[in-house]
């Protein structure tokens, strides 16, 4: 003890006699007292031998030598009674410094075996209430405030181990541990295992998670690096909307169910084996996801979802009904193959619309904490009229079906191998080299090759109201890109269909195509005698506009001096309309596009 | 003497490379990309300034924003808190991709990040906590 133990100033021990000279009270104050790993300082120790039974309070300050920090302790006790030599009642006590405000009692029943104070013997039974205390890291992430509970413990020794039973009862109060939050508690736990040769069983726990549901778990913990050597645990029946904010929730931060609604119920049957998961059983019951942001949503998802390391097991997932980017997806059953980390099914059909999306030989792993897949898609004939009113699009007419014999998810990147072909406007388009990176995110790209073939202009010049056209458009929009799906680059020409068809032009579009132009031809229309003509017929018509950095390069079907032929007029009466700009913002055109759909500019004939 | 002359153009090349980098890429392009990334930062800005005011969010140099003191936050929000913080610092990562790319050089983006962190520490209000070659220092 002396070679530990160095009192710097010490000490004053008054002994205050009374009356009758019996000794009535012990005071011991040090200012200062060091020990191999220990600090103290102003230690103040008071033994009240006149209460109805002796007292001790002791109020000191401590620290760890390497510390910087004091830690205040604080508290007062009833020394113990001869009958019960080893009880101790202490009530007042405080645990103090900057992260911790720990106001306690602790009551100990016992802690010997009445045969003697035998450290092998120990059995020992406590309970510690705490009253409105806190506690606080330095950046505040994990933290909790006027907790109020009860621990009781119990520990026995047992052979070789020590046999342990806790109860925890969190009564009021707050807790942050990030990511996860805890609020108006009512929580319990009641806990019991034995703990040998650094080894922390767990026989059983139980978890009661007011208004979320119980949890069970066992295993066993080595407590030198808190390795979880096994743990099973079971959640019988989780209330998902109270759970989705106690525990998903800040789980699935990163993830597109970060901000949803959850209503329904989960069962969970989880087990890990050194650290690694061996297994889990995880059921959901009528349950409905919705996206706060209304990209997608579920309705009546139930789902049995088998999992082993070790053995193959069939999943079955289906829902009712949901919306996926305002689309309504109908009922779908699900069923595939787990194998470890790898998943497949040989088809789903998702029902969207009046038609339905195929999936088939569809293939995915998990490699490197990423997702892998691929699959076969098949568009089964979904009706545009429909489809565009869902997106706010103008009501187009016609069908859209695909056939992608290749789509593959890989490393963030969509991408397909094959075409999506849309019967739109009597026509076809068709859709290649289609790529996606991030379509939920918040920058979403999109690469493709559009061909269109045939389009009957009638058809499209009513959808956007642009003024009547008679014949067939072909087109051909290379290399585009779309960044948050707006097109940043692409290198489009849109030209009337080769073939014999008839050809006529109103005097509205022409109007609209010269004001597409930068206005000119406008104008010469109204002055001349030509504004006598509701229509004219053409020989052909096309503009191109090669899009970088926001300008578009425009061109026509033919080049002359001044600039280019945008249509070019055959028979009588006929008309041609000469584009004269050949750069234009991209923002202005579409401003142009814009007025023109919008009806702003209705051709005044004068 | 022309060792010497080799070691300076080398020395000098070193030191101001990265600069010379900056000065040629242009930090104010404009993509649909980069619109939406700031779109989303600016809805998110009105969150985050009452945060860095009171010191529980600062602004670090590498460009990025960190929880540094939350102790200032009632409990219940500092889940969000945290939320708002990992969520700025993907859109941050994503921009300073976005805007390396925009200009053609993606191989930029380490250096277009420091010249943001520069930025933003020099916009920052008084008050607000910014990180600086010590660790945290209040504007």
């Amino acid at each position: 003890m002396k070679a530990f133990v160095r009192i710097v100033l010490l000490l004053f021990v008054s002994l205050l006699p009374t009356t009758t000279y019996a000794v009535s009270e012990i005071t011991i104050r040090a200012t200062a007292i060091e020990h191999a790993q220990i600090e103290a300082k102003n230690v103040n120790l008071l033994v009240d031998l006149m209460k109805p039974a002796p007292a001790l309070k002791l109020s000191a300050e401590l620290k760890q030598k390497a510390e910087k920090d004091w830690t205040l302790l604080n508290v007062a006790c009833m020394l113990p009674q001869a009958t019960k030599p080893d009880a101790i009642d202490c009530d007042e006590g405080l645990v103090k410094n900057t992260a911790v405000n720990l106001p306690f009692s602790l009551k100990v029943d016992h802690l010997f075996n009445q045969d003697g104070f035998d450290l092998g013997k120990l059995n020992a039974k406590a309970s510690l209430q705490f009253k409105n205390a806190g506690f606080s890291d330095a950046a505040g992430l994990h933290a909790a405030e006027k907790l109020n509970g009860q621990i009781e413990f119990a520990v026995q020794r047992d052979g070789a181990a020590w046999a342990w039973q806790t109860s925890l009862d969190w009564q009021t109060g707050e807790l942050f541990w990030q990511p996860f939050y805890v609020e108006s508690a009512g929580h319990q736990l009641n806990a019991s295992g034995a703990l040998k040769e650094g080894v922390l069983d767990v026989h059983h726990a139980h978890f009661a998670m007011r208004q979320v549901g119980e949890l069970d778990v066992s295993g066993q913990l080595r407590l030198s690096d808190f390795h979880p050597i096994a743990l099973s645990a079971n959640l019988p029946n989780v209330n998902l909307s109270a759970a989705y904010h106690l525990l998903f929730k800040p789980l699935l931060d990163k993830t597109a169910l970060n901000n949803t609604a959850m209503t329904g119920n989960a069962s969970l049957l989880l087990k890990m084996q050194n650290g690694e998961l061996k297994s889990f059983d995880l059921s959901l019951k009528g349950v409905d996801i919705t996206d706060i942001d209304q990209k997608f949503a579920l309705y009546q998802l139930h789902a049995e979802i088998p999992w082993s390391y070790d053995n193959p097991e069939s999943i079955s997932v289906s829902y009712e009904s949901g919306s996926l980017l305002n689309l309504p997806l109908g009922k779908t059953n699900i069923r595939a193959e787990v194998n470890r980390f790898s998943l497949t099914s040989p088809s789903v059909t998702l029902p969207i619309l009046d038609g339905a999306l195929n999936l088939s030989d569809i293939s995915a792993a998990r490699i490197g904490g990423e997702w892998y897949w691929h699959l076969r898609a098949k568009l089964q004939p979904i009706s545009m009229a429909d489809f565009s009113r869902r997106l706010n699009l103008p009501t187009m007419s016609g069908k859209a079906s695909a056939d992608i014999p290749l789509v593959t998810y890989s490393n963030g990147l969509l991408s397909t191998d094959g075409s999506v072909m849309l019967n739109i406007f009597e026509g076809t388009a068709t859709v290649t080299q289609l790529t996606m990176r991030t379509p939920m995110g918040v920058a979403p790209k999109l690469n493709a090759d559009i061909a269109l073939r045939n389009l009957d202009l009638g058809d499209l010049t009513r959808t956007f109201s642009f003024g009547a056209i008679e014949g067939k458009l072909d087109g051909d929009i290379e290399d585009l890109e779309l960044q948050n799906w707006k097109p940043v680059r692409f290198d489009a020409s849109l030209h009337s269909s080769p073939g014999r068809y008839k050809k006529k032009i109103s005097q509205r579009a022409v109007e609209n195509i010269s004001a597409l132009g930068g206005g000119g031809a406008a104008a010469a229309v109204q002055r001349s005698f030509l504004r006598f003509f509701e229509q004219f017929n053409y020989g052909k018509m096309g503009l191109s506009c090669k899009l970088r950095h926001d300008i578009c390069e425009m061109d026509g079907v033919e080049s002359t001096s001044q600039g280019y032929v945008i249509v070019k007029g055959s028979g009588i009466p006929s008309i041609t309309v000469m584009g004269y700009n050949r750069t234009v913002g991209w923002g202005e055109l579409l401003a142009r596009i814009k007025r023109v759909t919008d009806g702003n500019s209705k051709a005044v004939v004068q | 003497m022309k060792k010497l002359l080799a070691g300076f153009v080398l020395l000098f090349g070193t030191l101001f490379l990265p600069q010379l980098v900056i000065a040629a890429a242009d930090l104010e392009v404009n993509t649909p990309a980069i619109s939406a990334i700031k779109g989303s930062m600016q809805a998110r800005h009105g969150q985050l300034a009452a945060h860095y005011a009171s010191g529980a969010v600062g602004l670090t140099k590498d460009g990025m924003v960190a929880v540094r003191d939350a102790n200032s936050v009632p409990l219940k929000d500092r889940g969000a808190l945290n939320s708002a913080v990992a969520a700025e610092n993907a859109d941050r990562a994503k921009l300073y991709k976005e805007i390396a790319t925009a200009n053609g050089h993606p191989e930029w983006q380490p250096e277009i990040q420091s010249t943001f962190a520069s930025r933003w520490i020099d916009k920052a209000q008084s008050g607000w906590w910014v990180q600086g070659a010590g660790g945290w220092v209040q504007k």
